[in-house]
């Protein structure tokens, strides 16, 4: 566990003074909502009915732009030997990298979430159950992405190929956590968002078991 | 002795180029065994098999008496110095240093970092992307010195470093000796590889 959160938080130190990935994804976060603001609106009540989907699609987006940073740290410092050098089975770089993938995520999320609430009336009075949600998408995109990053890390077109590869695997989680922000939105009772809650947390958990289980054997040369 | 690093009947090949065909050797506790061999000969690759990097398609390679591919904790007590070696540009070489320790699980005394860029007369502070070549391959050397490593595999050690920097790779090929590891290195200096090395196998 101690290894696992040494190299996210070294990923994070790591993204924060390379100032690439992270930057990209708030430029294009701003234009996203920004277009998307003028297509839609003036009205509040048409802003607020594409609020969820607005959040989720954005996030979608910015996630993509973010999907590839956890391996192109390794990839631009040419460490990717170092780190598959490490002693142990190598699960636990699998964990560290979604760790990481999963903080750079959700804090876009919560930047995109207040924003999305100050353009498009999103209500954040269930602001817990909000969240709640986010991290359950957050977890499942993160967990697909990290993966599906390790396996074309080595590609010279690993760039172009991620974003089909996540969105084709990632699909799921997304509707679901679209579909559990507009219950929210709308006011639906706690029991009916549960149900899309628990299917957000069995995506999440198989997701990131088979995913563990199998990074040792995509991540050789 | 036993031998530490041993290949057997290796064969690599990339696209349809065969790199290594039918490739023997092995390296003992204590020893010191130079690649020789002209640019593209393979050497690179030997030291990237040797370390379990990448498999060949055909042989065996075997680190600790083990299979290559079947090592986990042994991992922690094999070094490979990649030529240019590779840091964090973004990292210090001190964070560099104490990153990597943690990552491996390594614990060291406190201090021990610092003296070890001390060592090979380095400054702590300055981030990697300021480094030239020569002080990369030293802050390498802290990490020989920090690591104690039972394999160590050295791609072209003795590039760009200085007449200092050459003592020091020394002195860290002797401490792995000496502690009863093996050293693999690749060069095409001649003269580099009759100083450094028990004996040599050339790559042709």
């Amino acid at each position: 566990m101690r290894r696992i959160l040494a190299l996210a938080l070294r990923d994070l130190r790591l993204e924060l003074r390379g100032r690439t990935g992270l930057f990209s994804a708030l430029f294009f976060l701003g234009v996203v909502l920004l277009i998307l603001g003028f297509a839609l609106g003036p009205e509040e009540a048409d802003l607020r009915r594409a609020a969820p989907g607005v959040l989720w699609v954005a996030l979608a987006f910015a996630g993509s732009l973010l999907a590839g940073r956890a391996w192109a740290v390794e990839v631009e410092n040419d460490t990717l030997d170092d780190l598959l050098l490490l002693p142990g089975s190598r699960e636990w770089i699998y964990w560290g990298k979604f760790l990481f993938l999963f903080g750079l995520l959700f804090f876009v999320s919560l930047l995109l979430l207040l924003l999305v609430a100050g353009m498009f009336y999103l209500p954040l009075s269930r602001a817990p159950a909000l969240l709640l949600t986010l991290v359950l998408g957050a977890t499942g995109y993160a967990a697909v992405a990290t993966f599906y990053a390790g396996l074309v890390v080595r590609l010279p077109t690993a760039q172009l190929v991620l974003p089909i590869l996540v969105f084709s695997v990632v699909v799921p989680v997304i509707l679901a956590a679209v579909r559990a922000t507009i219950g929210l939105a709308e006011g639906a009772p706690i029991a009916e968002i549960a149900a899309w809650w628990k299917l957000l947390f069995v995506f999440d958990v198989v997701y990131l078991t088979a995913s563990s289980l199998l990074f040792p054997f995509v991540i050789e040369g | 002795m036993a031998a530490l690093v041993e290949l057997q009947g290796v064969w690599k090949r990339f696209a349809r180029d065969w790199v290594l065909k039918d490739v023997s050797l092995s390296v003992e506790a204590g020893e010191a065994v130079a690649l020789l061999g002209p640019n593209g000969v393979g050497k690179t690759t030997l030291l990237r098999v040797a370390a379990g990097l990448t498999r060949p398609q055909r042989g065996e390679v075997r680190l600790f008496g083990k299979p290559a591919a079947a090592l986990e904790a042994e991992r922690g007590a094999l070094l490979y110095v990649a030529n240019p070696p590779a840091f964090y540009r973004h990292l210090s070489g001190e964070e560099n240093l104490k990153s990597w320790l943690l990552l491996l699980g390594r614990r060291v005394r406190p201090g021990a970092v610092e003296e070890a860029m001390a060592a090979v007369g380095l400054p702590l502070a300055r981030p990697v992307l300021a480094y030239s070549s020569g002080m990369k391959k030293r802050l390498a050397l802290a990490r020989v010195f920090l690591a104690e490593p039972r394999v160590l595999l050295l791609d072209e050690p003795e590039a760009a470093l200085d007449e200092e920097g050459r003592k020091l790779l020394f002195e860290a090929i002797r401490r792995v000796r000496e502690g009863g590891g093996a050293v693999l290195l690749a060069t095409h200096d001649r003269a580099f590889a009759e100083a450094a090395a028990d004996r040599g196998v050339v790559l042709s």
